[in-house]
């Protein structure tokens, strides 16, 4: 062997071969540790903000609190609606090995509640993995503890606890508290809770009107979590804050009664303090249960509401609009009054009243008085008290649609009672320019003397009816009317609304006798005894009824079908020395106001003399 | 057969020439794994600690069986221990246990066994001896490099297709660093490496799809923060978040919270790291130095090129162990599956560093035994 290079090993000494090696390897570990040293250095002294700030995102998450909903109090201090602890039960599917397994032995623990598995497995399936997913509402603490208890048993599965809305009220006050279901795709952007997966506002009635006071506040917290996001304990908290309690002026009681009254017919109640404008019942009938819409509701349940015809959905206090019928003659009998016309001024009823109408073939419209045969001379008293229609007609011709119109909006006519409800209506009260503004056409003579008897175009509601006769009875003080107490209110006193007390002192006299002597539209509803309750009956028509069908003779209302029957219609106050309720009760097609509506005000107004003289509020801060 | 200059030792002797700062050190930083593995079980000794106790008491005795064993008979068995490791390999393929669609473990009366950690020590056997026995340092390249070659490939080859890039490349990397020591000339290291970069888009098509995601990952970890970036990101964070004088023992959050995956085994650095800080992890880095320039210099007493090779082989499998395994968790190398030595929770990797090191302190108690040229066996 040569040792020229084509040798791959030089001649030497191996051992010093293998130190210099040995050296050269050496230093070349000693300097890949120093850039392990360099690298920690750079992650742990250099960038070490950075990677604190990482950590903390990685282990803190923002977790928010719910708050409780406002209490609804009634005018009693009783709550109506309060929030009940909601025991639920969701999976986060990544911490379960077997989600179907973990379902399975729920099953097992609970046999006593339905799971739709079905529809389960492909929620789980559809939603991302670390999303908690609702598998059980609502249940009994019974329940809710068996679980606790077998907890173990069922990976991934997390019994919570909520809040829900309950109402301890029952049926009678559905309509006007409402009820609180999911926001709506609108609300997500707008709702101060929405960030919250269960967050709920109000639909209807008060929850609706008055949910931002009632909504409260979201709190958060802070929390440690793991990798998984299971809570691992709280760093710091900021409580959320509860709702506004809300007390409303609805007495209770008295609200029942009068749901009670309406014995499950169609209709709507007011009950209004005539001094204060304070609402203490506003019923609709029929009614459907308020916690129905706190668990998710069956579309066949919805709609057999919906579709029933009786609308046991809407507040018909507040949004069912009907022609006021003779329920408006006080306020026409004003106006005539105001323009001139005497109370003592007779007109003849013969059962008609003939108007020109070149449109028609024979050239004459006949406006027909309720009683077929007429009512011979009356004057505004007896008018009032037997309900002429003829009378009302000739006074109306004679003065005019606009000074009706005039006097009927003073006292509340065609405009909202509350502003707060968005499902209230505010009626129609018909006048020459509202006519051609809304539907374009002029004003004809026969319209004033429909008009006159509360038909045609007017419009009103429960509502108006009895704010509307309370600043009539009161003496022309303008009341506010109020559904929520508010503590805050400015009692004002000195606004008035323009009432001749003469005037007044001649309406009452008519609405008195209408009740309380023989012969009155609701003699037979009259209270006996010192407290005694005055009003006015109203009969409104939903058809027109043509000349043929009145040659035919007049049918019964009942033998027409329900739904083209007459509304039946009262506005009434009490007692009448002093007085302090105004009522207006609509059956709706229940024939006639003095068959329907009057013995259910007249029952109401018992029960307000008999229970319900000078009801004071109960502040809710010492209940 | 053998030419001896010495009297055999006593066992007293050898008992007494054992270097015992290297063991004391060992028990250190093994002190320092138990530490970090009883962090990790939230203060449970009983559920990684106990074992990883168990590990090293059979460690230790494997050491002094190993350590006191004849070192000839070692040397004369070494191409036979060799083959043996090759064989569990090749029996690996066919019945071993998969485990996420990888074949390392052999199950065996009740153990679980990764022959591939084994083989990194094998390999330096068979390479010292084949360079000891050698008939002339001046034989051409076949001897002196394709024949070594070979011997490196072939368990490299059985490893990769478990697939275990991790432990194949430290057994690539040990066997390559006893071919350097035994003085190939630097060309052929140059143009291997050269080699091997353009070699790089052939070998690419060979490689499974996550062991590509893994290399593309660890140049930009943040593109699946969630997936294959999870760890390192995580670990990055672990580490840094740690600052300079850590979290304090069982105060991690990181790793309390579960954002670090494999914490016991491969990421264990990582969570001592983020509990001790930059402080610790340089106190444990240095530990480890302090241990190969120990080693280092027992191998160099060694009279013997067997005992050399043997020794020096064995100082870097372990120091690779360390460099890859710290490398990868703080985000310098892609993320391939090497433990930490003495401190990462697993069996066959704490035997196997033991069973190299009772080979280095073997050769060290026999410093001045010389041995023959060896034939096979």
């Amino acid at each position: 062997m040569s040792e020229s290079n084509k040798f791959i090993f030089k001649k030497y000494d191996a051992n010093v071969s293998i130190n210099r090696r040995t050296a050269i390897i050496t230093i070349a570990k000693a300097g890949l540790f120093s850039i392990l040293g360099a690298r920690l250095a750079y992650l742990q002294i250099v960038d070490k903000d950075k990677y604190e700030i990482l950590s903390d995102n990685n282990r803190i998450t923002h977790r928010l609190i719910e708050p409780q909903r406002g209490i609804i109090y009634d005018l009693q201090g009783k709550p109506l609606a309060i929030n009940r602890q909601r025991y639920e039960v969701v999976i986060i599917r990544e911490e379960t090995s077997d989600y179907i397994k973990s379902i399975e032995n729920l099953k097992k623990i609970l046999p006593d509640v339905n799971i739709d598995t079905e529809k389960l497995y492909s929620e789980i399936k559809k939603t991302k993995k670390f999303i908690p997913i609702k598998v059980l509402d609502d249940l009994s603490w019974d329940q809710f503890s068996r679980l606790n208890a077998n907890i173990h048993k069922v990976d991934g599965l997390y019994p919570q606890i909520g809040f829900k809305r309950y109402y301890t009220s029952g049926q009678s006050h559905s309509h006007i508290i409402g009820y609180t279901a999911p926001l709506d795709k609108k609300e997500k952007d707008t709702n101060t809770l929405a960030d919250l997966s269960s967050a709920k506002s109000g639909k209807l009635g008060i929850e609706k009107a008055k949910d931002v006071s009632l909504r409260g506040k979201l709190g958060n917290k802070n929390v440690e979590v793991n990798a998984n996001g299971r809570e691992i304990r709280e760093l710091d908290r900021y409580e959320s804050i509860h709702g506004e309690n809300i007390q409303l002026t609805i007495d209770s009681d008295l609200q029942d009664y009068c749901y009670k009254s309406l014995n499950d017919q169609s209709g709507c109640v007011a009950v209004t303090n005539i001094k204060t404008g304070e609402f203490y019942a506003l019923v609709s009938s029929p009614s459907y249960d308020p916690n129905l819409f706190s668990k998710s509701i069956s579309s066949e349940k919805w709609n057999s509401l919906t579709e029933n015809i009786y609308k046991p959905l809407i507040n018909k206090s507040i949004s069912s609009q009907y022609p006021p019928g003779s329920t408006i003659k006080p306020f026409v009998a004003l106006a005539a009054l105001e323009n001139g016309v005497s109370e003592k001024r007779e007109v003849y009823c013969n059962g008609k009243h003939e108007i020109k109408d070149t449109s028609l073939e024979s050239g004459i419209k006949t406006f027909h008085c309720w009683k077929e045969e007429g009512h011979g001379n009356v004057n505004m008293n007896e008018a009032l008290k037997v309900s002429c229609d003829v009378y009302f007609y000739q006074i109306s011709r004679e003065i005019g649609i606009n000074k009706i119109a005039e006097v009927c909006k003073r006292f509340g006519f065609g405009q909202n009672v509350f502003n707060s409800f968005y499902e209230e209506k505010k009626g129609i009260v018909p006048s020459k320019n509202w006519k051609l503004e809304s539907i374009g056409t002029p004003w004809m003579v026969g319209e004033t003397l429909s008009a006159g008897i509360g038909q045609g175009y007017f419009l009103t509601t429960s509502a108006q009816l009895s704010l509307a006769l309370g600043q009539l009875i009161n003496g022309g003080e303008k009341i506010i009317p109020t559904i929520v107490m508010d503590k805050n209110k400015d009692v004002q006193k000195n606004q008035k609304i323009s009432l001749n007390p003469k005037h007044l002192a001649i309406i009452k006299k008519g609405l008195e006798d209408a009740t309380n002597t023989q012969g009155g539209t609701s003699f037979r509803s009259r209270i006996p005894g010192n407290l005694k309750m005055a009003g006015k009956t109203g009969t409104s028509q939903v058809r027109v009824i043509s000349s043929q069908e009145r040659e035919e003779g007049l049918k019964k209302n009942n033998e027409l079908p329900w739904e083209k029957r007459d509304h039946g219609l009262f506005i009434g106050y009490g007692p009448i020395n002093n007085p302090q309720y105004a009522v207006s009760v609509i059956i709706e097609h229940g024939g006639s106001g003095s068959g329907a509506a009057a013995p259910v005000a007249s029952k109401i107004f018992k029960y307000l003399f008999d229970n319900k003289l000078n009801l004071k509020s109960k502040s809710i801060s010492n209940v | 057969m053998f030419s001896e200059s010495k009297a055999e030792l006593t066992i007293f002797d050898k008992l007494r020439s054992i270097n015992y700062f290297l063991l004391f050190l060992i028990c250190t930083i093994f002190f320092i794994g138990t530490l970090a593995l009883y962090s990790i079980s939230n203060g449970n000794f009983s559920e990684w600690p106990i074992k990883h106790l168990q590990r090293f008491i059979l460690g230790l005795i494997i050491f002094f069986i190993v350590a006191l064993l004849d070192l000839k008979i070692i040397f004369r068995f070494a191409y036979l221990i060799f083959i043996a490791s090759i064989a569990a390999l090749i029996i690996l393929l066919i019945v071993g246990d998969e485990i996420n669609g990888a074949k390392r473990w052999i199950s065996f009366a009740g153990f679980s066994l990764q022959p591939s950690e084994f083989v990194k020590y094998t390999l330096i056997l068979a390479l010292a001896k084949y360079f000891h026995s050698m008939e002339d340092y001046h034989e051409n390249f076949i001897s002196k490099l394709i024949i070594p070659s070979f011997i490196v490939i072939i368990p490299v080859a059985f490893v990769v297709i478990q697939p275990d890039l991790g432990t194949a490349l430290v057994i690539f990397l040990g066997g390559v660093s006893v071919i350097w020591i035994s003085g190939l000339n630097y060309k052929y290291f140059i143009s291997g490496i050269l080699g091997f970069i353009l070699s790089l888009p052939i070998l690419w098509q060979y490689l499974k799809e996550y062991q590509k995601d893994r290399v593309f990952t660890f140049f930009n970890p943040e593109r699946d923060p969630l997936g294959n970036g999870y760890h390192i990101t995580q670990s990055k964070i672990a580490l840094g978040s740690g600052g300079i004088f850590g979290k304090g023992y069982m105060e991690g959050t990181q790793s309390h919270l579960n954002f670090l995956p494999e914490m016991q085994t491969d990421f264990i650095f990582t969570m001592f790291g983020e509990e001790f800080g930059f402080i610790g992890s340089i106190i444990l880095i240095l530990l480890y130095m302090a241990l190969i320039g120990i080693a280092i210099r027992m191998a160099l007493t060694s009279k013997s090129l067997f005992s050399k090779f043997l020794s020096l082989g064995v100082c870097s499998v372990f120091f690779i162990y360390v460099f890859v395994n710290i490398g990868m968790v703080t985000g310098l190398l892609p993320v391939v599956g090497v433990p930490l030595p003495f401190i990462s929770y697993g069996g066959s990797s704490m035997l196997a560093v033991m069973f190299g090191f009772g080979l280095l302190t073997n050769c060290y108690i026999n410093y001045n035994t010389t041995l023959t040229k060896g034939s096979f066996i």
